[in-house]
């Protein structure tokens, strides 16, 4: 099934035709993906909503460039991902992409300000360290180090370690899955103002349905393939979200 | 097997490298206590056996003559429970093969009673008949150096005599353990040899018929040796006797001792030092392992597991690394103990010298590094133990860092996140940080142990063969002699200078300390045999008084100034006050040098010699050496280019040994302490690392951060480790020092190089191979999983 795009009319970033992702499981064979088309453009607010193994996590990982599918061709901006090394693959993430993690992923011997920097530091064409914290509101606490942030707080360095570099592209695998609803709902603030601010295609991985209601296009995936595609005519701002 | 256990191997196994390479440094400490331990039972048991068998004497005495009747009053001195009563002389030989004449000892077999002390263990062959002339036994590693058999003749200069003798047997004596020209540092088989003799045969050539020159003393079991001695000495005075000595000062005895002595330090001061880096090694692994499975406690415990259990488990873990540490050690320290117990026999003769594990120091060192190992995962284990099981189901917050203090002090701008994260980390663990340190530090230190003895070795020939003693040849004669003696021997042909000198037997003594050597005089303005200080320059022999050995001086805790009493052993026996003029630096042998006009004036004498140091013209060496081994009267000859020679290929292979082992401990000590903090680092971080490779940081540059901890404490081993190799070879050089050799500290560029390049390539390997492992990192993971 083809995603049509969301009526923008915008140039997709990412062109995937038959994503096809099979993991070898002892004897049996396990298939992640099978056979996802999917177009993604810039600017756009994706959300992937799933249960455990439908496939959300492979394709975000092949999209990231941190796995390569099976079958099935994976392009960004024409290049093709597909058959890239893994020096492609290093810089692909590098240059073009920002994570966001379940967990934060900080490195605890660093400040806030210098977990940015360490991105900064190899990124082609970054913001300060300082203008990304600030972006996030954490002005205030670019000294400090992890073990002195709330888990929010953390999780709001992680989104300006991960747009510091001005990535075309802000994957984020369950950014609220760790935080309580009050903070959680801080996070998403922050993912939605880069993506607006900054037009960074977001794709966000989430159990929590409500989230949908964020997103410019929701994703339905169920045993690797896609089931549902919903365009939201509007998106709901962040702060009106009801859990 | 109970699912703990099995749990316990499967974690091993997955973490085996790192088992090894603790295993390995905890292996060369207990490979030394282990080889060193079992040496001293070696020699220790051997020896008793040899000594007890073979009953060697407790007292020793040489004399001028006294007549065999003598031999009663000896055995009824109180405490005496046998007495031996010898000839001891001095042969020469012309010998095939060696261009230059060797020389030995020659002693007699008593043939109208058993032999009663320092008996031989006859290897092959038989003991000379009672009453036939020209037979002698001879000292196996003489027999051996040369391939002489029973039943082979061998021409002999005999107190100035021709004489062929017939070897009849092959044999080995308890006195003669190290077998060695008196005074020399090693034994030189090729030019020394003991040889024993018919005793009426003997007396007869030496002008001793009816008569001894040497007694020795059985002690009876409990007995004190000094009164004996000095009883010895009161009966033999009026035969000219020397003072009487006791084991202590018995040179072969020495020798031995001295080796154990050596042992004995290393057994302790390795072990030590390995052990410590080992214990430190083995609790990071441990407090890893145990940070690590932080879950898993939490679930055991959850599950009804008791602390104890739990406890247990890991200590298991460290039981693990000791028993590894304890089998690569045993085999190691057997491997080597075999090796060192075959140079052994180059040094020292026993009827049988074979390598005995000691099983008590084996079963010391499991006890000895599992309670250090036990006491380094202590605190770990304690934690484990304590952790709440609904806690230690949460995952860990993140770990607490400060700046480190440069930044504190205001150095801001370092040279990157990298760094930072390395200062930061080290500082947060200070202690980890140090140990690590210290471990690398003793890496470099090893390798500069056999350097510095190498180039001691080398320094202390030169200083000794090159400034300090000019002489081509040192001729001694069997009697001290006329100027007439010393003529000849100075038209000797290619004689081209010639020293003559006096050598008197004396003791000296200060306060309560005294000892016996050969006190020299030579003449003033001497140009080959010289006196040299510390930097090389010659000391004047002052016109009265003494320059004694450094070491001489320190053993009897006298100074420049201090007046001796020298007591002389020879002749009228002189005693009298001499002041010490001057230390001298040398590294071989102790001596005592006085002008000869100032010693033939105590001695009451006129030109007497007793012997010459010779400058040789190269040229002619064949002609001197065809010509002198005709000169009779002459005791032995010291040809420095022939010792040279010997001493070389002796030292050489022991040297190799020795310089392989520490290269090993040193390798084994670098590569295993930057593996296993690489590999806690890779670990405890990987989640750190791995972020960094799915926000695009390239292999290289994730190992980079990886390591950047490491070089950092590479780097700052150097210095310290650098000091401490200099530290441990001066302790090793003062260990090994002895009256017959001391080695000189010398500390090369050259030395040091090599040792921070074995270092750094040793760590250069070892981080390549952990950053092999950043390709492995789990990039999918570190999305979801939170530790």
């Amino acid at each position: 099934m083809k995603t049509p795009s969301n009526g923008v009319g915008r140039e997709p970033l990412f062109v995937g035709r038959g994503l096809t992702k099979v993991y070898a499981a002892g004897e049996t064979e396990v298939r992640a993906l099978d056979g996802v088309d999917v177009d993604l453009c810039a600017g756009e607010l994706i959300v992937l909503l799933g249960p455990s193994g439908s496939g959300k996590s492979t394709l975000l990982n092949n999209l990231g460039g941190l796995d390569v599918p099976t079958a099935g061709t994976l392009t960004y901006r024409g290049r093709d991902l597909t058959h890239a090394d893994e020096q492609e693959l290093t810089l692909f993430r590098r240059n073009a992409v920002g994570f966001v993690f379940q967990f934060y992923n900080l490195i605890p011997s660093l400040t806030a300000r210098e977990n940015v920097a360490l991105i900064t530091e190899i990124a082609p064409d970054p913001m300060t360290p300082e203008e990304a914290l600030e972006l996030v509101e954490l002005g205030d606490r670019m000294d400090h180090f992890p073990s002195q942030l709330s888990g929010g707080q953390q999780q709001r360095v992680a989104i300006a370690r991960a747009i510091a570099k001005r990535p075309e592209v802000l994957l984020c695998d369950e950014p609220t899955g760790a935080l309580d609803v009050k903070t959680g709902i801080t996070v998403l603030e922050a993912i939605e103002k880069v993506n607006i601010d900054l037009g960074t295609l977001t794709v966000i991985i989430t159990h929590n349905a409500v989230m949908t209601e964020m997103a410019d296009r929701v994703i339905h995936l169920m045993d690797g393939k896609i089931s549902k595609v919903t365009n939201n005519p509007t998106r709901r701002p962040v702060r009106s979200l009801q859990w | 097997m109970k699912a703990l256990d099995l749990k316990l191997i499967r974690d091993v196994g997955r973490m085996k490298g790192q088992m090894v390479a603790v295993g390995l440094v905890m292996a060369c400490g207990l490979a030394m206590m282990i080889m060193a331990r079992s040496l001293i039972l070696s020699l220790e048991t051997t020896r008793a056996a040899y000594y007890e068998r073979n009953r060697f004497a407790d007292v020793f005495c040489d004399l001028k003559r006294a007549p065999n009747s003598l031999r009663d009053r000896l055995a009824a001195i109180p405490g005496v429970a046998a007495v031996e009563t010898r000839v001891v002389g001095a042969v020469r030989m012309d010998l095939p093969g060696l261009a230059e004449p060797a020389d030995g000892t020659i002693i007699s077999i008593p043939e109208d009673r058993p032999m009663r002390l320092n008996t031989l263990f006859l290897r092959t062959g038989r003991y000379p008949e009672i009453g036939k002339a020209n037979e002698v036994v001879v000292s196996e590693a003489f027999a051996k150096a040369h391939g002489f058999q029973p039943g082979d003749s061998i021409e002999v200069i005999l107190r100035g005599a021709k004489e062929r003798l017939k070897i009849v047997g092959i044999a080995l004596s308890p006195e003669y353990v190290f077998e060695a020209r008196p005074g020399q540092a090693l034994p030189d088989s090729k030019r020394f040899g003991v040889f024993w003799m018919n005793e009426r045969e003997l007396a007869t050539a030496n002008d001793l018929d009816g008569a001894f020159n040497n007694v020795v003393v059985d002690v009876a079991p409990g007995g004190e040796t000094a009164p004996v001695m000095a009883e010895l000495d009161r009966l033999l005075e009026p035969y000219g006797g020397l003072i009487a000595y006791d084991r202590s000062d018995h040179a072969s005895a020495k020798q031995l001792d001295d080796e154990i002595a050596m042992l004995n330090g290393m057994s302790i001061a390795f072990p030590v030092v390995f052990l410590s880096i080992a214990t430190f090694m083995t609790s990071a692994v441990l407090a890893r392992v145990i940070r690590l499975q932080r879950e898993q406690i939490a679930q055991l415990k959850a599950f009804g597991y008791s602390s104890g259990q739990v406890g247990m488990h890991y200590l298991k873990f460290a039981l693990v690394i000791v028993t590894i540490g304890l089998l690569a050690g045993g085999v190691a320290g057997a491997w080597l103990g075999t090796n060192v117990v075959e140079m052994y026999h180059k040094f020292f003769q026993f009827p049988s010298l074979t390598f005995h594990p000691d099983f008590v120091a084996i079963g010391v060192a499991f006890l000895v590094s599992s309670a250090a190992s036990l006491l380094g995962v202590v605190g770990a284990v304690r934690q484990a133990m304590r952790l709440p099981p609904a806690e230690a189901m949460r995952p860990e917050p993140p770990a607490d860092f400060k700046p480190s203090l440069l930044e504190r002090m205001g150095v801001t701008n370092l040279a990157g996140p990298s760094m930072r994260m390395a200062l930061r980390n080290i500082e947060r663990r200070p202690w980890q940080a140090a140990f690590t340190a210290l471990g690398l530090a003793l890496a470099v230190g090893i390798p500069i142990v056999p350097g510095a003895m190498r180039d001691g070795i080398n320094f202390l020939l030169d200083f000794q063969w090159t400034l300090a003693q000019r002489q081509d040849v040192t001729v001694t004669l069997i009697e001290p002699g006329s100027a007439s003696a010393f003529n000849d021997i100075r038209h000797l042909p290619g004689v081209i200078h010639a020293e003559e000198f006096r050598s008197v037997p004396a003791r000296l003594r200060f306060g309560h300390h005294s000892h016996r050597l050969a006190v020299t005089g030579v003449p003033a303005g001497t140009l080959l045999n010289r006196a040299l200080d510390a930097h090389g320059n010659p000391l004047p022999v002052p016109p009265d008084g003494l320059l004694i050995s450094e070491k001489l001086a320190e053993m009897l805790g006298a100074k420049p100034g201090d007046s001796l009493v020298m007591e002389v052993q020879e002749g009228r026996r002189p005693s009298r006050e001499v002041p010490i003029h001057g230390l001298i630096t040398d590294y071989a042998g102790l001596s005592a040098y006085m002008d000869i006009d100032a010693l033939r004036r105590l001695m009451q004498e006129g030109p007497t010699v007793s012997g010459a140091h010779l400058s040789v013209d190269a040229g002619q060496s064949g002609a001197f050496l065809d010509k002198i081994k005709e000169v009779p009267r002459i005791a032995n000859l010291g040809i420095k280019s022939a010792l040279q020679q010997s001493f070389r290929r002796t030292i050489t292979e022991s040297i190799t040994l020795i310089q392989s082992i520490y290269f090993t401990f040193s390798v084994i000590v670098a590569f295993g302490v930057v593996y296993n903090s690489a590999r806690i680092s890779l670990s405890e971080r990987s989640r750190d690392l791995a972020t960094l490779r799915v926000v695009g940081f390239t292999n290289r540059e994730v190992a980079g951060v990886m390591i950047s901890e490491l070089v950092m404490l590479t780097i700052a081993a150097i210095l310290p480790g650098l000091w401490i190799g200099g530290q441990l070879s001066n302790f090793i050089v003062q260990a090994a020092s002895t009256e017959t050799i001391r080695l000189p500290l010398i500390l090369t560029h050259e030395t040091y190089a090599t040792a921070i390049m074995i270092v750094l390539l040793s760590a250069g390997v070892s981080f390549y191979v952990v950053s092999r492992r950043i390709r492995n990192l789990d990039l999918l993971g570190v999305l979801k999983a939170s530790e």
